[in-house]
C-alpha cells in the first residue's frame, strides 16, 4: 500500500509572550491511498493545528519548528511560500467546520468552485465553469447548474457544506483535510455529509483526514484512528483495535464517559453514572514532566512523572502504538 | 382529573410567534412559528428531555416556560399556580422556584462580576441573606457543584469551561428552585468534562428533589438524564414518551430518521440508517398538513393536507402521525 501522506515528527509552537506553547509537539502518522484516518481529541489538544500545519497555514506567533511532510514522497517543509501555493487547493485541499464563514458572501459558489480551478490550472473560464457544476453534480447538488448561479446565503447549511466540498475535490487532490466538516450541522444533515464523504473517497480512491472531536463521526469514517491528547498522539492504530480495545487510559476514559445510544434498554430508569476523567485538560503553557495525562490518570505512578513517554507499539502486528508505560 | 399528584408543570397548547417586520415602517409581514401548540407534563423530581435539531423550537419552549419570552397562546401551569395570570410583583417571586441554566458558560456569567457577585447575586435581587451570611451560603453553593469556596474572590475569565458551568449551576441552585430549565447545558463543553456536569446535575437532582427541563441537541445525553423525553420538530411536538421507549423502539417516523442519524462510537456499529432527504424547512411557512411530510419516509396523501394531532398510540407515549 503506498503512503499519500506522511507527516514525521511534526512540531508546530506558539511563541507567545508567556511561553512557548507545544500546540503540535513530535506527531507523526502517514495516510495510504483511498483511506481516511480520523484524528480525534478535545478542545486544544493539537489537532486542528497539525492539519494546519500540513497545509501551511499556520501564522506568526506558531510556527513549524520541526519535522518533515511527505505529500507522495516529497517532502513539502523545504517548499518556498510560491511552490507551496501551487500544492495548496490543488494536491491539498481543506474542508473547514463553518461553512458559511468559509465562503465569500458577494460571489455565487458556482464561481468560488471554478476560482479554485482557475488558480492552479490553465484552462479558459468557461471550461472551469463546467468544472465547477460538475464537481456540484459529484456531491449531490441537485439542479447544479442553476444552483451554481446561487450565492450563499440562498443556501442551507448542509448545502453549503457540499459547496465546500464541491471546492475541496475540483482539482483532483492527492488528499483531503476536513476540520470538524460536521459539527455545525444537525445530526440528520451530518449524516448525510458523512455518507457523501465516504461515497467520494471510495469514488475517487480519495485519501482523507477526518478531524473530529466525535467519536461517533470518527468510528462511522475512519480505518485508522490517531487519539491526540495535549500536542501528543497517544494512541494510534486501526479503527477496530483502538475502539474496541483501548490501550490508552485516556483513549478508555474518553469511550467510557460518551453516553450511548440505547443505554435506557438495559438500565431501566435510572442510568447510574457516567464515568467521568478526572480534572480538566493541563494548560499547554505550564505542561506536568512526563505524560501529560498522568494528572488525571487512574494508572499513574512515579515512573510516569520521570520522564516523556514514548509512543510503542503494544500489539504482536505492531498495528498498534500507545504512548504509556502500563498499557 | 384520575391523578390526585398534579404534576409540577403543565404546559397546553403553548404558542411563541415571533413577528418578521419588513419595510420602512415595520408592517409584520410573517411570523415565525418558533412553538406551535405544544402540550407537555413534568412531574415532581422527573426529568423531561426536550430534543430536536435547530430551530425546532426547543430553546423558545424553554423560555416561554419561564416566561424569558411571552408566550403567545396557552397556559402554563406551575406549582399550582398560573403563570400566564401573574403581573410582574406575583411573577419575579415566583422566579425563585424556576431557574435556568444557560449553554454558553462564556456568555451567561458576566466577566466583571466576581465569583462572590454572581452566585450571590439572586439573593441580592430577593433580598435574602446579607453580609457573611450571604457569603457563607455562596461558599456552601460552591461546594456543593465541587468548587472551592477560595474560588469566590475570582474572575470568570481564570476558569474553565467545564468550572465555569458549575458556578452557573451554582447561581440556578442558590434559591432552592423546584424546577431548573437546563437548555444544553453540556453542549459547550469537551467530552471528558461533559460527564463530570451530567453527573453533577443528576447528583443535585437526587439531593435537592430537583425537576429538569432538559433541552439539548444530542440524543444519547437526553436518553441518558431524562425520564421522558419529546421530539420536536418545526414547532411541533412529533412524539411524547419514556427514555426508553422512545430511544429504543421509535415510532414517529421522524424520531426513527434523528435515531439512527446518530453515529455511533463502534467502527462495527456501522449501520444501514433511515437518511432523511433535503433540509428542514422554514417555521415561517412551514408544509401544510403534517409538517414531516415533505421528509417522509411514509407519507401518504392525507399527510398533506391533515395535520396529525398529538394522540397517545399506546400507554405513556403519544405520537403526531396518521400512518402509526
Amino acid at each position: 500500500m503506498t503512503d499519500v501522506l506522511e507527516v514525521k515528527n511534526l512540531k508546530t509552537y506558539f511563541f507567545t509572550d508567556e511561553g512557548v506553547v507545544k500546540a503540535v509537539d513530535d506527531v507523526s502518522f502517514s495516510v495510504a491511498k483511498g483511506k481516511t484516518l480520523g484524528l480525534v481529541g478535545e478542545s486544544g489538544c493539537g489537532k486542528s493545528v497539525t492539519a494546519m500545519s500540513i497545509s501551511r497555514l499556520i501564522s506568526p506567533p506558531g510556527r513549524m519548528v520541526g519535522g518533515q511532510i511527505l505529500l507522495n514522497g516529497r517532502d513539502l517543509v523545504p517548499l518556498s511560500e510560491r511552490e507551496m501555493r501551487q500544492v495548496r487547493g490543488a494536491q491539498i485541499s481543506m474542508i473547514f467546520q463553518e461553512p458559511m464563514t468559509a465562503l465569500n458572501p458577494v460571489l455565487t459558489v458556482g464561481f468560488q468552485i471554478a476560482e479554485a480551478v482557475l488558480a492552479h490550472e490553465k484552462v479558459s473560464k468557461k471550461e472551469a465553469g463546467s468544472r465547477a457544476v460538475d464537481a456540484m453534480k459529484a456531491v449531490a447538488i441537485p439542479d447544479a447548474e442553476k444552483r451554481a448561479k446561487d450565492y450563499p446565503h440562498l443556501l442551507s447549511g448542509g448545502m453549503r457544506q457540499r459547496i465546500m466540498i464541491a471546492m475541496a475535490l475540483v482539482c483532483n487532490p492527492a488528499i483531503v483535510i476536513a476540520d470538524e466538516p460536521t459539527t455545525a450541522l444537525d445530526v440528520t444533515i451530518q449524516a448525510q455529509i458523512l455518507e457523501l464523504l465516504d461515497s467520494l473517497r471510495e469514488r475517487y480512491q480519495l485519501s482523507l483526514i477526518l478531524i473530529s472531536h466525535d467519536l461517533g463521526v470518527i468510528a462511522e469514517v475512519a480505518e485508522t484512528v490517531a487519539v491526540m491528547y495535549a500536542g501528543k498522539i497517544v494512541e494510534i492504530g486501526p479503527a477496530m483495535n483502538v475502539f474496541h480495545n483501548p490501550k490508552h487510559p485516556y483513549t478508555e476514559g474518553l469511550l467510557r464517559s460518551v453516553p450511548r445510544l440505547g443505554s435506557s434498554a438495559t438500565a431501566g430508569e435510572s442510568k447510574g453514572r457516567l464515568y467521568a476523567i478526572e480534572g480538566s485538560v493541563p494548560n499547554l503553557l505550564h505542561l506536568p514532566n512526563g505524560c501529560s495525562f498522568a494528572p488525571r490518570c487512574y494508572k499513574k505512578t512515579v515512573e510516569c512523572t520521570l520522564s516523556e513517554i514514548p509512543l510503542e507499539a503494544v500489539d504482536e502486528g505492531h498495528l498498534t502504538e500507545v504512548r504509556c508505560i502500563h498499557a | 382529573m384520575p391523578d390526585v399528584t398534579e404534576p409540577l408543570l403543565s404546559v397546553q397548547h403553548l404558542k411563541k410567534y415571533f413577528p418578521i417586520h419588513r419595510g420602512v415602517f415595520g408592517s409584520v409581514a410573517a411570523h415565525v412559528k418558533a412553538v406551535d401548540d405544544i402540550s407537555f407534563t413534568i412531574n415532581k423530581g422527573e426529568t423531561f428531555g426536550l430534543v430536536g435539531e435547530s430551530g425546532c423550537g426547543k430553546t423558545t419552549a424553554g423560555r416561554a416556560v419561564l416566561r424569558l419570552l411571552e408566550p403567545d397562546g396557552g397556559t402554563i401551569r406551575f406549582d399550582g399556580v398560573d403563570l400566564l395570570s401573574l403581573g410582574k410583583q406575583d411573577l419575579r417571586r415566583k422566579r425563585r422556584d424556576m431557574q435556568i441554566i444557560f449553554q454558553d458558560p462564556y456568555a451567561s456569567l458576566n466577566p466583571r462580576m466576581t465569583i462572590r457577585t454572581i452566585v450571590g447575586e439572586p439573593f441580592a435581587i430577593h433580598a435574602i441573606a446579607s453580609g457573611s451570611e450571604r457569603d457563607d451560603r455562596v461558599a456552601d453553593l460552591l461546594k456543593t457543584v465541587g468548587l472551592d469556596s477560595s474560588v469566590m474572590n475570582r474572575y470568570p475569565h481564570e476558569f474553565s469551561g467545564g468550572q465555569r458551568q458549575r458556578i452557573g449551576i451554582a447561581r440556578a441552585l442558590a434559591l432552592k428552585p423546584k424546577l431548573i430549565v437546563a437548555d444544553e447545558p453540556v453542549s459547550a463543553l469537551d467530552v471528558s468534562i461533559q460527564a463530570q456536569i451530567i453527573n453533577l446535575l443528576a447528583d443535585l437532582q437526587q439531593q435537592f428533589g430537583l425537576t429538569y427541563l432538559f433541552i439539548s441537541h444530542a440524543i444519547p445525553v437526553i436518553e441518558h438524564i431524562s425520564t421522558r423525553i419529546g421530539v420536536m420538530y418545526l414547532g411541533k411536538l412529533v412524539e411524547v414518551g419514556t427514555s426508553r421507549q422512545i430511544c429504543t423502539a421509535p415510532k414517529h417516523p421522524y424520531t426513527q430518521a434523528l435515531l439512527s442519524a446518530v453515529p455511533v462510537p463502534d467502527p462495527a456499529a456501522r449501520k444501514q440508517r433511515v437518511v432523511l432527504r433535503g433540509d428542514v424547512p422554514t417555521p415561517i411557512n412551514p408544509p401544510p398538513g403534517c409538517r414531516f411530510h415533505t421528509r417522509c419516509p411514509i407519507a401518504v396523501d392525507r399527510c398533506k393536507i391533515e395535520e396529525p394531532p398529538l394522540r397517545q398510540i399506546e400507554d405513556g407515549r403519544d405520537a403526531a402521525c396518521h400512518e402509526i
